[in-house]
């Protein structure tokens, strides 16, 4: 019986429900010390006096890391644009920003000692709008600092990091030929990851010079070599080893806290462990918040003929992978849509905000609220129905997409079609005019197409033991999404083992081979091509020797159950052990398959086109509300999501993230949203910034698969991580505009004192 | 300053020598080596660091750990009867009520305590009892189906 589509235990249940599920905060080590942070109060300035002395004579202090001590290391990392200093050395970015780290005996002694640390700032004016920023005279976060090839016109100063602009036909001509045109501004705000596990490393040397570093990151193959260039030490003398992380979402793509531990440790020759409290991971990492402004003209029967986009994220403070996500959501701002002619334009800036990196969905959300929401715009003043519109306008199989990507495996309309239906939906009668009294209700739908990660490489290596059961070695990183379950379910189909059989590494690249990162979605697709392939070999070898053995030809051969056999004769067999035996003479040893699975973007220089994906991603979310007019609070009654997966090989894991994906967005969609004033974090704890809990759960929430496998993917799979993270918004806003009759609010969250105003604006100001 | 402490730990008494400012989390994990708690927003509020203290659930990050002088704790570790696993862990297993498994602790020991003094909760009551238990991978599904099997067993509350 094949694995693949079946929905096996998790691997890791019984370790998650006992308590035993190992964290990299469990990790204890002899002599281990604790590190803590003095960060930043302003957002930005320079630092003209530091003295440290009086926190290093405090007793149980045992290193204490400054500016001075970032000479011969190379003090400046980040993954894409090293701008962001181990810490600060001549000026602070943002509030929050690390000046000094300590290490201590116990953390209330580090502590203690940030308290003694003498510093003196001089304030430098500050910019937290990413427009404003990009203006001439905005302060400038990094005078001189740039990412390589970019169109200089667009570039207004150097807040903006970089551009990404794509071109089809000919904008004038779309909007000559539009009987209609529909220009709006959306904006999306700062959203915190809020995965539970705070962010936590701990790092020591060995006496020969090695760096060994237990971190909860999602990519330990890239934080060995950043930390590798940091420190000018070759890959192999840092060891990078990862255990369950609690939960990721993107926050934990990007070197973060293993710098500070790693240096922190060298100066104090002991292993030191660094466990951010919850205040700091607000300061650490979140989403950025984007200005999208989108024009798009449309005939009279709902054919788009041009869309023209402009989008604005906020990178925040430092760089990180801002200038992908920016490009990532450039390629997709105009929706899943056939239009011949678009001009789409994607900035990244700089404002004196923490910095960002990943967040769940990878800049795709951002603009899905945008096109989404217009998209219902656009039904209601041409009186068609929304769910009709967006079919008619949808991107087919075989398709050039406006990215130069020639489509495949698309599964848009049917998850569409499906999330619909699951909300009895009503066609054009959802757009009826309501009567504005007491609590109305809406239905809304919405639609998403992401790209992913286009250049990556993962490489996996299978062994076979003699008694028939095998491991993985992979750098993939389990953080709840099931991966080690699903890539388990892969090598066992491929080599003819139960899937309890086949056991999966944590990540330690002492260990495992290279992987690009456990993000974007890629893990099943391209870890998941790796493992396939490198178990493949295995089953080559296994029957080439039983070929050998049993005298046969190969192509006579099947493997199934733990045995070789020639087809049609079942007594002719062997079994694992014995074809070991014919091999290696006894039932010993082990036999390896290894691959590395590459995706290789390859676009035009000029034009930015050709294939920038290794696969598109399709989803559809469909949603009902009440909103309540008096109070201006909205309840989602039901959301359903479907998503197109390609092929689920463990159709459960790919509901739960739908699921997760769904409650997340929910949060985005309603209430989160964090506050700052002069970019000082007025809700930078879970008391203030609120997380969707268990009573937000709508009544009726459900994941749907949509399986249209694609040709590269291992038996035909997709990546869902984060899928579904991009309709829900404009579903749910979709679904609140209808109830208030074409009302519509355009900046999230949508927040009760919002609607009040809408209302306030829209309607009773007009009486 | 230490103070000496005596308090039952998942069934087992304890001496213990404590700061008066540690909390009870501090000291399951540094000092009992208990890791299957753990801190999530270190204010009381994602539920992550939940425990029993006289079979009423508490954030461990919230309570001294003087506090617990002369009262039983019970941590998730406390739960299995050897290789046998307590009702709510073996359905929160059965319906993989977890995904990062970090909030997991936290939720078993509220569920478990929410069992014990209201065996048949209904889905409001559920919903009410463990809005103080976050989980970021969204697995309330989940969740709320395990304790809607576990609220029709009779057994599961001793």
């Amino acid at each position: 019986m094949s694995l693949i589509g079946i929905d096996i235990p998790r691997v890791d249940g019984p370790a998650k429900v006992t308590g035993g599920a190992q964290y990299t905060a469990n990790i204890e080590l002899p002599q281990m010390v604790y590190a803590k942070a003095l960060r930043s109060i302003h957002p930005h300035a320079r630092i003209i006096h530091l003295d440290s002395s009086k926190a290093e004579r405090l007793p149980g202090v045992v290193a204490v890391l400054t500016r001075e001590d970032l000479t011969g290391i190379n003090p400046y990392f980040g993954p894409m644009v090293k701008d962001q200093p181990i810490v600060a050395i001549d000026r602070v970015r943002y509030v929050g920003d690390i000046v000094v780290a300590v290490a201590a005996e116990e953390r209330d002694i580090a502590e203690a000692a940030l308290s003694l640390i003498d510093i003196e700032y001089d304030p430098m004016p500050a910019v937290f709008d990413s427009l404003e920023a990009m203006q001439p005279g905005a302060p400038i976060l990094h005078p001189g600092r740039r990412l390589g090839k970019t169109e200089s016109t667009l570039m207004t100063n150097e807040n903006v990091i970089s551009v990404f602009h794509l071109d089809e036909g000919d904008l004038a001509t779309g909007f000559k030929e539009a009987d209609e045109i529909f220009e709006d501004v959306y904006t999306t705000p700062k959203v915190q990851h809020g995965h539970i596990e705070p962010h936590v490393a701990t790092a020591f040397w060995e006496p020969s010079g090695k760096l060994v570093v237990y971190s909860a990151t999602q990519n330990p193959s890239m934080i060995r070599v950043h930390l590798g260039e940091i420190f000018g030490i070759p890959q192999t003398r840092v060891r990078v080893i990862v255990p369950f992380v609690g939960g990721g979402f993107g926050g934990k793509v990007h070197l973060r806290l293993e710098p500070i531990c790693a240096a922190l440790a060298r100066k104090a020759r002991r292993p030191v462990q660094w466990l951010l409290t919850r205040e700091e991971v607000f300061l650490t990492g979140h989403c950025q918040a984007s200005v999208v402004k989108i024009r798009t003209g449309v005939k009279r029967d709902g054919a788009l003929v041009a869309r023209e986009v402009k989008v604005v994220y906020d990178t925040g403070a430092y760089a990180l992978t801002g200038p992908t996500v920016a490009s990532n959501g450039g390629q997709t701002c105009s929706g899943p849509y056939r239009i011949p002619h678009q001009n789409l334009t994607s900035y990244c800036v700089y404002t004196n905000s923490p910095p960002t990196g990943p967040y769940r969905g990878f800049g795709h959300p951002q603009v899905c609220w945008a096109y989404e929401s217009q998209m219902d715009d656009i039904a209601r003043r041409l009186q068609m129905d929304p769910l009709e519109l967006r079919l008619k306008n949808l991107v087919q199989e075989g398709d050039v997409f406006v990215t130069g990507d020639k489509l495949t495996s698309i599964g848009i309309a049917d998850c569409l079609k499906e999330a619909a239906e699951a909300i009895n939906w009503e066609g054009k009668v959802e757009q009826a005019p309501r009567e504005l009294t007491g609590k109305v209700f809406g239905k809304g739908i919405a639609g998403m197409i992401k790209t992913v990660m286009p250049s990556s490489n993962s490489a996996a290596i299978v062994r076979l033991n003699a008694d028939g059961s095998a491991v993985l070695l992979t750098s993939s990183v389990e953080m709840g999404q099931g991966t080690h379950t699903s890539l388990a379910q892969i090598v066992a189909e491929e080599i003819g083992l139960p899937a309890d059989l086949v056991s999966v590494t944590f990540p330690d690249t002492d260990v495992t081979p290279f992987d690009r990162s456990t993000s974007s979605s890629i893990t099943i697709f391209n870890m998941g091509n790796a493992a396939l392939r490198a178990a493949r070999q295995v089953r080559e070898q296994l029957f080439e020797i039983g070929a050998k053995a049993m005298e046969a030809r190969v192509e006579d051969l099947e493997l199934s159950e733990g045995f070789v056999r020639v087809k049609g004769m079942p007594k002719r067999q062997l079994n694992i052990s014995q074809l070991f035996r014919a091999h290696f003479g006894a039932p010993i040893g082990s036999l390896f398959g290894s691959f590395d699975f590459q995706t290789t973007a390859e676009t035009d220089p000029i034009t930015g086109k050709g294939k920038t994906t290794a696969f598109l991603s399709f989803s559809a979310c469909a949603a009902e509300v009440e909103v309540d007019i008096e109070t201006g609070k909205i309840q989602v009654h039901r959301i359903i999501t479907s998503v197109d997966a390609g092929k689920a090989i463990n159709p459960r894991q790919c509901h739960l993230q739908n699921e997760g994906s769904m409650m997340m967005s929910l949060g985005s969609t309603l209430f989160e949203e964090m506050v700052f004033d002069n970019g000082q974090p007025i809700n930078a704890t879970f008391l203030e910034y609120m997380l969707p809990s268990i009573k937000d759960h709508p009544r009726q929430f459900k994941s749907l698969l949509v399986e249209t496998p694609h040709p590269d993917g291992p038996f035909g799979a997709k990546g869902v991580g984060e899928t579904a993270v991009g309709p829900v918004e404009p579903a749910i806003g979709n679904a609140v505009a209808n109830a208030l009759g074409g009302i519509r609010i355009r900046d999230l969250p949508l927040r009760p004192d919002k609607v009040l105003a809408v209302l306030e604006a829209n309607l009773w100001g007009k009486k | 300053m230490r103070i000496q402490i005596t308090t039952t730990i998942n069934g087992r008494a304890r001496e213990l020598l404590v700061k008066p400012n540690e909390t009870l989390l501090e000291i399951l994990r540094s000092e009992l080596h208990l890791k299957g708690t753990v801190e999530g927003c270190g204010v009381g509020v994602c539920g992550s660091c939940t425990v029993l203290v006289d079979g009423r659930p508490v954030s461990s990050c919230l309570m001294l750990s003087t506090n617990v002088e002369g009262k039983s704790v019970t941590t998730i570790e406390g739960l299995a009867q050897g290789d046998r696993l307590d009702p709510v862990q073996e359905t929160f297993l059965k319906y993989q009520a977890f995904q990062c498994g970090y909030c997991t602790s936290g939720m078993i020991m509220a569920t478990k305590a929410l069992l014990e003094s209201n065996p048949h909760p209904s889905e409001e009551e559920v919903r009410d009892y463990l809005s103080g238990n976050l989980c970021r991978c969204g697995t309330y599904a989940e969740v709320l189906a395990a304790i809607e099997e576990l609220s029709k067993k009779p057994e599961v509350h001793e």
